[in-house]
């Protein structure tokens, strides 16, 4: 698809891909500023960042930014990752200046009234208690943090409770001021426009913004981990989980197709997005057949977590009723085994290649979806990322995927979590 | 973009299909009259939605998976209070070998034993994880009480652990047998498609169906209501979920249109509404507060749902019923309903921007029969809503002693009324 990249003098990346029969537009401002920017201590800034870029500041009062998307009928967010931040407004094509108009004034001009951050803390706690209630939720920050001692992968971008009830409103503006300029950002308009004209309005909204001394790079790297690690969660709760992680390298190396494919045979694909497959549940796996059709298990999955710095290979398993954690922790390292023997067949892999190259497709229904496409991508290492990763994905063959199972799936770069479902008191 | 085209087939499924090139593959969506509203035995509908990718007489399960994801297409099932649902999505190459699938899928399931069982085990373990969920607790006790009565809009969808138990693959093959079918059915098909292809892969193949089920039986109206309250102590979770709600209107009631924008203006537009601006913005009580409206083909709800720390409930609850009176002492302004109208006129651009919600859309219009024109007519039914009509549907129905309250989490002795 065509697609128009410029850069504006103070470094503002801008990414347009007009699509002429769209009567939407979508408009993204990402940030290169996730968790794994944060340190201990101010864990969850980023996010709590986030959600005071929606009360306003310069031309915007507080509640403007929400009924002037209204208005249009239009949908907006934000979400906070590990790597980046990104906000969006999806809306009538012919409203463009509004969403470049937000997106600039949220760029330098953000209020940070120090009454509506503290109305904001406990906004940001009761997000994470609700999470807390989820025992998915205490498995997956448990992994993580078992599984990076050094690097902020170690928290997730909610942060930690005990900091979130002592942050200052003063950190959190620096935070912003430090990382939020046009220099550390993106834009990305997918939808109904002429590129020449919008790239005129872009620039009207964001040239006057001065950029700012870039941010330091964040050095922190993972030493190897020497052993498997493993954690025994003992916990109220309905059913018992499984989640295993190992380590794996960032999304830019040369064996992430392999690994994408690996994670297709073990558990199926479901895109690159978390958005795109909805509830729909892959069966066509190892794993399905293994532990949900073995009725060891109703849920399970495998993913490869694409991020900037080295990262985790994913299982969660969702245990059956009366099945052993023992016994599901068997069969899916018989699994793996049985992959790190013997190559997928050739019929298999094609399964998983076309699944890739079809959900490519399915990713691209709308704006909305093709803004977030365009924007993880240039998250991770260029708008065009994807496309460029499906035509290596078709390239692989069945003993790389062998082989990146032998040499990442193995036990001492592992982490486990078991969650022992206790009785729940009544 | 131009009118869908429908057509009724000779065996009564009725097809509804609507070209959109731009993006290159197609969604489907489609439902048949065979929800809970149509099951004696509470709970089978759900086992059978479950169970219709379980293979068929002439695939396994595991077959049925690698073919469906061989030719890299999507096919889900659901089940709703009134209707079996489907829905899913492939390239404009693999439409015919899709949807004879879906055909297949829903005229001949085998329901393997195995898989009976396998899907019994899932639906148990399912209703634990379920019942562990303070949001879910307080959404399901505050349906139960708004439709009371065990009827089909109020009950829990798979019955309860014993129903699941006992539940026998006979009672799931006649449930089928007597309420899957081209009766009733709908399947609407957005996207990369032309009028051949709707013919050949989608018609020609729809069309094949056997007539052998019942016409859907009426949906029985909601028993009367009485407002009441109810206390879920869920001590180990962190959050407590509040719940209110109160019977509200049919789909195609003269009020839905007022009470639609009503329910945006109190709990929806923007960060949720006047509820979220008070108790979000405002008080930074709460991620989450926000109204619902459901509105089906014999009765409607609407709902307050809200996710806080049990330090705060009874503020939430104060704020809640602040609103809910707020709606008399301080009605919706001009400038809210403005705002509120140009919202709903714009959202048919924006909430229609993708294949997959083209063909929700389409299939909620034939449905709850709008007629293929509605989306042209939406706008103006919008606009001509008078502003008093919208205050006072507001009135009416978010009464609070009409309304039921449901809290459920780690609430302590805290019992306060709405």
């Amino acid at each position: 698809m065509a697609t128009h990249v410029e850069s504006l003098d103070n470094g503002l990346k801008v990414i347009l891909r007009p699509l002429p029969d769209a009567k939407a537009l979508s408009c993204w401002v990402s940030y290169r500023i996730g968790s794994r920017n944060e340190v201990p201590g101010i864990t969850g800034s980023t996010h709590w960042v986030e959600h005071m870029l929606f009360k306003g500041g310069g031309k915007l009062k507080k509640g403007d930014i929400d009924k002037l998307v209204s208005r249009l009928g239009g949908k907006m967010n934000a979400f906070t990752d590990t790597d980046y931040t990104t906000y969006f407004e999806t809306i009538p094509a012919s409203a463009m200046d509004t969403a470049l108009m937000i997106e600039s004034e949220r760029m330098r001009n953000a209020a940070f009234d120090p009454k509506e951050v503290e109305a904001e803390r406990t906004v940001v706690i009761s997000e994470r208690e609700g999470a807390e209630s989820q025992p998915e939720f205490l498995v997956e920050e448990e992994l993580w943090g078992l599984a990076f001692h050094v690097h902020p992968y170690h928290w997730t971008p909610i942060g930690y409770k005990q900091d979130l009830a002592a942050l200052d409103r003063d950190p959190l503006y620096a935070h912003y001021l430090r990382y939020y300029a046009p220099n550390n950002a993106y834009l990305v308009l997918v939808g109904g426009f002429d590129p020449a004209v919008a790239m005129q309005h872009v620039r009207e909204a964001f040239a006057p913004l001065k950029p700012e001394p870039a941010p330091p790079p964040m050095r922190l790297v993972e030493p190897e981990q020497r052993g498997e690690r493993r954690s025994d969660l003992r916990r109220p709760g309905a059913a018992d989980f499984l989640a295993a992680g190992w380590h794996i390298p960032a999304f830019a190396h040369a064996d992430t197709p392999a690994l994408i494919l690996l994670a297709g045979v073990l558990g199926g694909w479901r895109g690159f997005t978390r958005f795109a497959a909805g509830d729909w549940r892959s069966r066509s796996n190892r794993l399905y057949r293994a532990l949900v059709e073995g009725k060891l298990a109703t849920d399970v999955s495998m993913r490869h977590e694409l991020k900037v710095d080295p990262s985790l290979f994913l299982a969660d398993v969702t245990l059956a009723g009366g099945a052993s954690l023992d016994r599901v922790e068997e069969v899916l390292d018989a699994e793996i085994a049985r992959l790190q023997k013997t190559p997928p067949s050739k019929a298999e892999i094609e399964r998983a290649k076309g699944q890739v190259r079809a959900w490519h497709q399915f990713e691209r229904d709308g704006v909305t979806f093709q803004g977030i496409l365009l924007s993880s991508g240039e998250a991770l290492a260029s708008w065009d990322a994807w496309d460029e990763l499906v035509g290596r994905i078709d390239r692989v063959r069945p003993e790389q995927v062998r082989d990146v199972a032998r040499r990442y799936l193995v036990e001492e770069h592992r982490s486990v979590v078991r969650f022992h479902a206790q009785e729940v008191p009544r | 973009m131009n009118l869908p085209d429908r057509t009724v087939l000779d065996n009564g499924a009725v097809l509804i299909a609507q070209a959109l090139p731009s993006n290159p593959f197609v969604a489907f969506r489609g439902s048949v009259p065979a929800g809970m509203t149509s099951e004696e035995a509470p709970g089978v509908a759900e086992f059978l939605s479950h169970l219709l990718l379980s293979g068929t007489k002439r695939m396994s399960a595991g077959k049925l998976a690698d073919r469906l994801e061989g030719i890299g297409a999507t096919l889900e099932f659901r089940n709703s209070e009134e209707a079996l649902v489907f829905q899913g999505r492939c390239t404009k190459e693999t439409t015919a070998e899709s949807v004879r699938l879906l055909i297949e899928c829903l005229s001949r399931p085998a329901f393997p034993p195995r898989e009976v069982e396998r899907v019994r085990t899932e639906l148990l373990n399912d209703l634990r994880l379920s019942l562990d969920e303070t949001r879910y607790r307080a959404a399901r006790r505050l349906s139960e009480l708004v439709f009371p009565g065990n009827h089909p809009y109020g009950r829990e969808p798979r019955g309860s652990e014993v129903r699941i138990r006992r539940t026998s693959r006979k009672t799931i093959l006649e449930f089928h047998d007597a309420h899957v079918g081209p009766e009733g059915l709908i399947l609407s098909i957005a996207g990369d498609v032309d009028r051949d292809l709707v013919e050949e892969a989608v018609a020609g193949p729809l069309s094949k169906l056997p007539a052998t089920n019942e016409p859907p039986s009426p949906i029985p109206p909601p028993p009367a209501f009485r407002a009441r309250s109810a206390w879920i102590p869920m001590p180990h979770k962190s959050q407590v979920d509040v719940a209110v709600g109160g019977p509200a209107v049919p789909r195609r009631h003269d009020d839905f249109y007022a009470l639609y924008l009503a329910n945006l203006l109190f709990g929806r537009i923007g960060l949720f509404g006047r509820l979220g601006h008070n108790l979000r913005d405002e008080q930074g009580l709460a991620y989450y507060a926000y109204s619902s409206l459901e509105a089906r083909t014999a009765g409607g709800m609407w709902s307050i749902s809200a996710g806080v720390n049990p330090a705060n409930l009874e503020r939430t609850i104060r704020g809640i019923r602040e609103e809910i009176d707020r709606l008399r002492t301080d009605p919706f302004s001009l400038e809210e309903i403005a705002d509120g109208k140009d919202n709903q006129v714009g959202s048919l651009i924006v909430s229609l921007e993708r294949n997959a919600e083209v063909a929700s859309e389409l299939h909620r219009m034939e449905y709850y029969g709008l007629g293929m024109d509605f989306l042209e007519r939406y706008a103006d039914l919008v606009r001509e809503l008078p502003e008093e009509r919208v205050r006072q549907v507001a009135r009416a129905y978010f009464d609070p002693d009409r309304a039921s309250m449901v809290v459920a989490g780690p609430m302590g002795r805290i019992r306060v009324p709405l």
